[in-house]
């Protein structure tokens, strides 16, 4: 093994000096072309010399090598890949050249992450920095897939079956053991605020299906689907720190949007306020106020025009609520249609 | 002569022979272009069978329908010329308008963009069929996209027009008129309105106004040079002295000049029918070289719709194989087409042309075709000619010799220092002589015009003689006034000499002086005597060898020398009253007195050694290409630079060793004087081994088709090559050539027409301006497509962090078109006032193959080091508006389906919020204008960046080009617009942006200043190194 080792590093003097000879003899060549024919010879005379040399070691380290070693051929071949005297300088450059980009791409994303590190210093992670986009919330239904349209049969369950799945799975999280487990129960009517530190964990009120009375899915396990009364639930979107204004709960009513007013005979609202409780306000963002429990207003249909579809329009009524903006449909308002057929 | 007017038949066709060798693959254009030059050959085969010149008068005026003495009716006159059309050269055939405005549709980008609209529309339809309601965002995209594309053809087109439309006004700017006689009166009619039948007079001076067929003639000549390049006079008369129509004396031809003289004669070809209309319009079927620009802007365009297009497809692919819908593929490739295409950079590149256009021809350049702007500046051989260019296109006496002694004369263009010795009695009569022995004379009413512009009516020789003698003496026509002409011989090729006798100044002295000029060595062989200070001597030996030696130095200037002599004849011999003949010769012509000797030149115009200087240390070689003899060309040559004062030819060194040419080592010399004869002989690989060896060369004698053969040969060596020529018979040349130059004053419509640059002042040195001017836009067209392409990285990555990472869209594709085509195009604009960065005149021309206008330095330099910094920039500027309204960067990750499901109104952010679809489009569209200002903010670092290529801004100036900070100012104030002016327009989906997100992008503004100074400052520093070759574009 020594004497491979000492094999391999020989040559690499005499490749150097060799590759320096080449050299000069080149630009030798370039200048004194038609000067000196002498030197010219005798330049040719040291070559020759240096590469029997280098024969010689060749022959030595192929006979001291035994011929099925392949790692080892293959680092050979590797490193004189590598020290190849006319690829080498254009090898390091790439080298240099990737190792500059490497840097380069390296420092800008160190920029960015400082950048973005303090961008994360000026945010609260508890309130958001601004709020004017969502300041007056928006309208969300449930049962919700994809669609707004309710169409189903009510003599076929397989038409209404994945509203009542989807209602039951939302409501999950309204059970009132959980509720009760989770939430505390606080005094209706007012605002639920809960001074001190802004990093404090907020409690939450609770809101418990049981509150839904006959779309809580309790009694009625399809949620009236069966009978052609759906339930839909309605939530008002969350917005951190929105208060309904000068105390007065927002309510929800829902009519026929376009058409025949009578399409719609009667809702039943539950809670019967058909409102949102005071106390579930203010909302004090996801990090602090982790169980918060968005209140819901159950509509049950249950007396609509069957075998043709109703728009109907829910709006949020109360003071500070919007509802007629005309680019858009859902904030204050959502507008449905329900087509039931029998 | 008359010979070598065939030899310019034999040219023109040849001329075309050459193209054809050259333009082989466009094979079906070219069959075409064929089909009409043999038709064009067909026609000019008639003209040459026309035999007007055979006719009688009486059987012209039957021919024609026209009476020699009373001239046409104005009513037939209008007839003809409603028949025949104007007299007037008809341009050569342009597109048809229509044409060019539709290449301008679909050249360069505007093909992609098409692609784009139409994609768009098609992802429409496809929405259409599955969902009636389907928005109609993408089509109004579609129809935005071809918008685009249209208004940009059509400023382009606009552009393109306007600068034709410059040339247009130029050429009516010289009206032509003509003397004719109709409804027996001598009326002046605008010479267009000539038609065949018209009887004209002309005189000297005078431009001939049409093909005429002489019918009388006064001592008419004319120069033939426009037609034949060649300015020797020609008598013309009206006898039918040849059977070829363009040998025989009793023809003028249109656009040739009447040099002196008069003559009347009868139309017989009007306009294009002409033989120099033949001859033009068949020059224009040689095709002309396509710009260096425009392949340089061709290249540019395929990279970037390389880039575009390969881009767009790669992330197409991975769209859909990320199980994205085909069509909502197909809207990111749209998006990613447009990111990718600089629309207004083509508009950009067309003012910034014409804005240097327009700088040029307040300078007397002007340019006919806008990428000629560029053009001057690559050139790399100039092949000027020599009379009127590098010269002043008139005689001028250069030197004198009486009393044994040269006298150096001012030639400069106002010759008023002539600071020779003027003491001497001998000048005083050589004076005399040159004043009296001269029949030019100048035109009646220019009182008030200085000497050297006042138009005179005789030949180039005797007019410099008129002016030189009228600067030193005073007024000549007073002087030959008190010298009453007794009689007089005019020059003429057999005795080559001139003669005139007059009274003498004196009243009281009864002597005649007869003063004779012409030839030197047949004046001598006249003379018995010679003037040494005012006293006659014998005319010795040794003052004989003076004479000799003195005319074969000024005979070696290449200068024309004439001889000067006069004798006073005795008074008893000559009485007053005696009849002197002149046919006769009753009066000595021998024994008279030897004067002194003149030379003359047509001078090198005083700024030409100068501009020749310049453009050789621009490192562009300077050939002359003359048809004048081969001393006279080479000792302007060496006057003017085109031989630098060092260099020696072949010739030159054999005379210093005194050994035969032949033994000379070639290598030694470095100029070179190539005769049209030896060019004859030699193979285009010997043409090219002279071009490619000599630095210094002078082409003398040559016919206009070795003018293209020169050309080509020059273009063999993958030189851009620009030619300066005025005759029609260099119209195949200058369109042959690279750039054609033409010269406004002496240059004829052909060569205007066939030229792509006019020198209204006529003058060599405005090219050097040209040159300066050309490299100037190259380099500031660089910075400006680099500043353009830099953005393009930050406008395509959103898009394909969109796709790939599935953030809400950082920035809408109308807002990326607000961004090409409002805020940054008059800044890329204002680039064009940049100034240059060191002097560009003392570095070589680039190589028309290796300097890219567009090279992977530039390319890679601005997509991936400052193009990403930009990017990061603005994703900055969208991260914190999207945070600070509630999503945190991570919680923005793959939110883009439910982001974008418009049913979905209840999408929670980092804060627990719930946001409605259109609370969130509007979210997005904040975004869009964040990631907008992000962009411009940082356009504005790297408009600051781009002022320079390898020097400090610092060291440039930064207030240097206010239009910059004009361009900064455009960019901002069109933001505040679009964000504050237009946010509530939700179609351009703007908003109003809080002010504080204006200046999130400033410090990576910044850092990109700080990182391309330090860039620069490398290159600066470790000039040749790995880092200067890779980042310097």
């Amino acid at each position: 093994m020594r004497r491979q080792l000492r094999s391999r590093r020989a040559p690499a003097f005499p490749y150097g000096y060799r590759y320096r000879l080449d050299d000069q003899d080149e630009v030798n060549q370039n200048y004194l072309a038609d000067e000196e024919e002498e030197a010219e010879e005798a330049q040719v005379l040291v070559v020759p010399d240096l590469e029997e040399e280098e024969e010689k070691e060749e022959e030595e380290r192929s006979q001291g090598q035994p011929i099925g070693n392949a790692w080892w051929q293959k680092l050979q071949i590797m490193i004189e890949y590598l020290w190849d005297p006319e690829r080498r300088i254009s090898l390091a450059q790439t080298g240099l050249i990737l190792f500059i980009y490497f840097f380069f791409y390296a420092s800008l994303a160190a920029v960015i992450t400082l950048c973005m590190y303090m961008l994360f210093l000026t945010i609260s992670p508890y309130m958001p920095t601004f709020t004017e986009r969502v300041k007056t919330p928006g309208v969300m239904i449930r049962p919700f897939a994809h669609s707004l349209n309710f169409n189903f049969n009510v003599s076929e369950p397989d038409t209404w079956q994945h509203y009542v799945i989807s209602l039951n799975g939302f409501l999950q999280g309204y059970n009132d053991s959980l509720q009760e487990e989770m939430n505390v129960d606080c005094p209706p009517g007012q605002y639920f605020i809960q001074d001190g530190n802004e990093d404090e964990d907020k409690k939450a009120c609770q809101f418990k299906r049981s509150f839904l009375k006959n779309c809580s899915g309790l009694e009625d396990p399809t949620f009236g689907y069966a009978t052609g009364q759906p339930c839909i639930l309605l939530k008002m979107n969350r917005i951190v720190g929105f208060r309904p204004e000068l105390g007065d709960p927002v309510k929800v009513s829902c009519k026929v949007q376009r058409g025949d007013e009578d399409d719609i005979r009667s809702i039943n609202y539950y809670p019967e306020s058909a409102s949102f409780d005071l106390r579930y306000y203010p909302y004090y963002g996801k990090l602090t106020h982790v169980n918060y429990t968005s209140p819901l207003v159950a509509m049950h249909f249950t007396d609509v025009v069957k075998n043709q579809a109703v728009p109907v329009q829910c709006q949020l009524k109360g003071k500070g609520i919007i509802n007629d903006v005309i680019s858009d449909h859902f904030v204050g308002r959502v507008i449905f249609t329900l087509n039931i057929e029998t | 002569m008359s010979r070598k007017t065939l030899e310019i038949y034999s040219v023109e066709l040849d001329g075309t022979k050459d193209t054809k060798q050259t333009d082989q693959e466009d094979d079906k254009k070219y069959n075409d272009l064929d089909l009409k030059k043999s038709h064009q050959k067909e026609e000019l085969k008639r003209e040459l069978d026309l035999d007007d010149h055979k006719l009688t008068s009486e059987e012209l005026e039957q021919k024609y329908g026209t009476n020699i003495i009373t001239g046409l009716s104005s009513a037939r006159a209008a007839e003809h010329l409603a028949r025949d059309g104007p007299n007037t050269l008809s341009p050569p055939k342009q597109t048809p308008e229509i044409i060019k405005f539709l290449k301008q549709m679909v050249g360069g980008f505007s093909i992609l963009l098409w692609i784009g609209a139409v994609l768009c529309w098609i992802a429409y339809g496809i929405q259409y069929v599955n969902d009636k309601s389907a928005s109609l965002d993408s089509v109004y995209l579609g129809v935005v996209l071809a918008l685009v594309v249209i208004l940009t053809g059509i400023f382009a087109y606009y552009q393109e027009a306007k600068s034709t439309n410059i040339m247009a006004s130029f050429s009516k700017m010289i009206p032509q008129e003509a003397l004719v006689i109709r409804d027996s009166e001598k009326k002046v009619i605008p010479a267009e309105q000539l038609v065949v039948g018209d009887i004209v007079e002309i005189k000297g001076g005078d431009q001939i106004p049409a093909d005429i067929r002489l019918l009388s003639s006064q001592g008419c000549k004319v120069d033939n040079s426009s037609l034949t390049g060649e300015s020797e006079p020609q008598p013309r008369s009206a006898e039918f002295t040849h059977e070829n129509p363009l040998e025989t004396k009793n023809i003028g031809f249109y656009s040739t000049t009447c040099l002196e003289g008069t003559a009347t004669g009868v139309v017989i070809n009007t306009g294009d029918r002409t033989v120099i209309g033949r001859i033009a319009s068949l020059a224009s079927g040689v095709g002309s070289e396509k710009t260096p620009i425009a392949t340089e802007i061709e290249h540019f365009v395929h990279i970037v719709a390389g880039v575009a297009v390969s881009v767009g497809l790669l992330f197409f692919i991975i769209a859909v194989s990320l199980k994205y819908q085909v069509l909502d593929s197909i809207i990111f490739l749209i998006g990613i087409i447009v990111a990718n295409v600089p629309e207004g950079l083509l508009a950009t590149v067309t003012v910034t042309l014409s804005l240097t256009a327009k700088r040029m021809a307040k300078k007397n350049c002007l340019v006919k075709n806008l990428e000629a702007v560029e053009t001057l500046g690559s050139t790399s051989i100039i092949c000027s000619d020599k009379t009127g260019t590098l010269t002043q296109n008139r005689m001028a006496v250069a030197h004198l010799w009486f009393d044994n002694q040269i006298f150096m004369a001012d030639t400069s263009e106002n010759q008023l220092n002539q600071a020779f010795d003027q003491s001497s009695g001998t000048w005083a009569s050589l004076s005399k002589i040159i004043a009296l022995c001269n029949r030019a004379e100048f035109r009646p009413g220019q009182e008030n015009i200085p000497i050297m512009k006042k138009v005179v009516v005789g030949d180039a020789s005797e007019t410099a003689l008129l002016k030189f003698s009228e600067v030193i003496l005073g007024d000549v026509m007073e002087i030959r006034k008190r010298n009453r002409k007794v009689a007089e011989i005019p020059f003429n090729s057999t005795n080559k000499f001139q003669l005139s006798i007059h009274e003498t100044e004196d009243p009281e002295d009864k002597h005649f002086l007869v003063v004779m000029k012409g030839a030197p060595e047949r004046i001598l062989e006249r003379c018995s005597t010679i003037m040494i200070n005012g006293q006659e001597q014998p005319l010795g030996k040794s003052n004989a060898t003076a004479f000799h030696t003195a005319y074969m130095e000024l005979g070696g200037l290449g200068e024309r020398v004439l001889g000067f002599c006069h004798l006073y004849l005795p008074e008893d011999e000559f009485p007053e009253s005696y009849p002197f003949d002149v046919d006769a010769m009753n009066f000595p012509t021998s024994n008279l007195c030897f004067v002194g000797l003149l030379s003359m030149i047509d001078p090198p115009r005083s700024t030409v050694p100068d501009a020749v200087a310049k453009c050789r240390s621009a490192g562009i070689k300077v050939i002359m290409v003359t048809g004048d003899h081969p001393i006279t060309a080479k000792a302007v040559a060496k006057s003017v630079g085109v031989i630098s004062a060092s260099s020696e030819t072949v010739e030159d060194i054999a005379r210093r060793c005194s050994i035969a040419v032949e033994q000379v080592n070639k290598r030694d010399a470095r100029a070179a004087v190539v005769t049209g004869m030896e060019l004859k002989d030699m193979a285009p690989e010997q043409l090219d081994e002279i071009l490619a060896n000599y630095s210094e060369i002078v082409f003398a004698r040559t016919s206009p088709q070795q003018k293209l053969i020169i050309v080509e040969g020059c273009q063999r060596q993958d030189a851009v090559v620009a030619v300066t020529g005025d005759g029609v018979n260099d119209s195949p040349a200058l369109k042959k050539a690279d750039i054609g130059i033409a010269m406004g004053i002496a240059g004829s419509d052909a060569a205007k027409n066939a030229a792509d640059m006019v020198l209204l002042d006529d003058n060599f040195a405005s090219i050097v301006t040209g040159v300066e001017e050309g490299r100037l836009i190259f380099d500031n067209l660089k910075k400006t497509i680099a500043y353009t392409l830099t953005k393009n990285i930050a406008e395509l990555c959103p898009f394909l962090i969109y796709i790939i990472v599935g953030l809400p869209l950082p920035i809408g594709t109308i807002t990326l078109l607000f961004i090409d085509l409002g805020t940054d195009i008059i800044p890329s604009i204002a680039l064009a006032y940049e100034k240059a960065e060191s002097d560009i005149m003392n570095r070589k021309p680039r190589h028309k193959k290796k300097d890219r206008l567009v090279n992977h330095q530039l390319a890679i330099y601005s997509y991936l080091h400052i193009g990403l910094m930009q990017a990061l920039g603005a994703f900055l500027v969208y991260f914190t508006v999207y945070a600070q309204q509630g999503f945190w960067p991570t919680s923005l990750i793959n939110l883009r389906v439910r982001w974008e499901k418009d049913e979905l109104n209840d999408v929670e952010d980092s804060y627990g919020q719930e946001w409605t679809r259109y609370q969130r489009k509007y979210l997005e569209w904040t975004g869009y204008t964040a990631f907008f200002v992000g962009i411009m903010v940082q356009q504005i670092a790297d408009l600051i960046i781009r002022k320079t290529r390898r020097n400090s801004i610092f060291q440039q100036g930064l207030f240097r080009n206010k239009v910059i900070w004009v361009g900064i100012a455009s960019q901002i104030i069109i933001a505040l617009i679009l964000s504050y002016g237009l946010g509530s327009v939700t179609a351009l989906s703007f908003t109003m942006l809080r002010p504080q997100y204006w200046f999130v992008a400033i410090p990576h503004a910044i850092l990109i200043w700080v990182y391309d100074e330090v860039r620069k400052l490398f290159i600066r520093r470790y000039p040749g190194s790995w880092w200067d070759k890779n980042m310097y574009y």
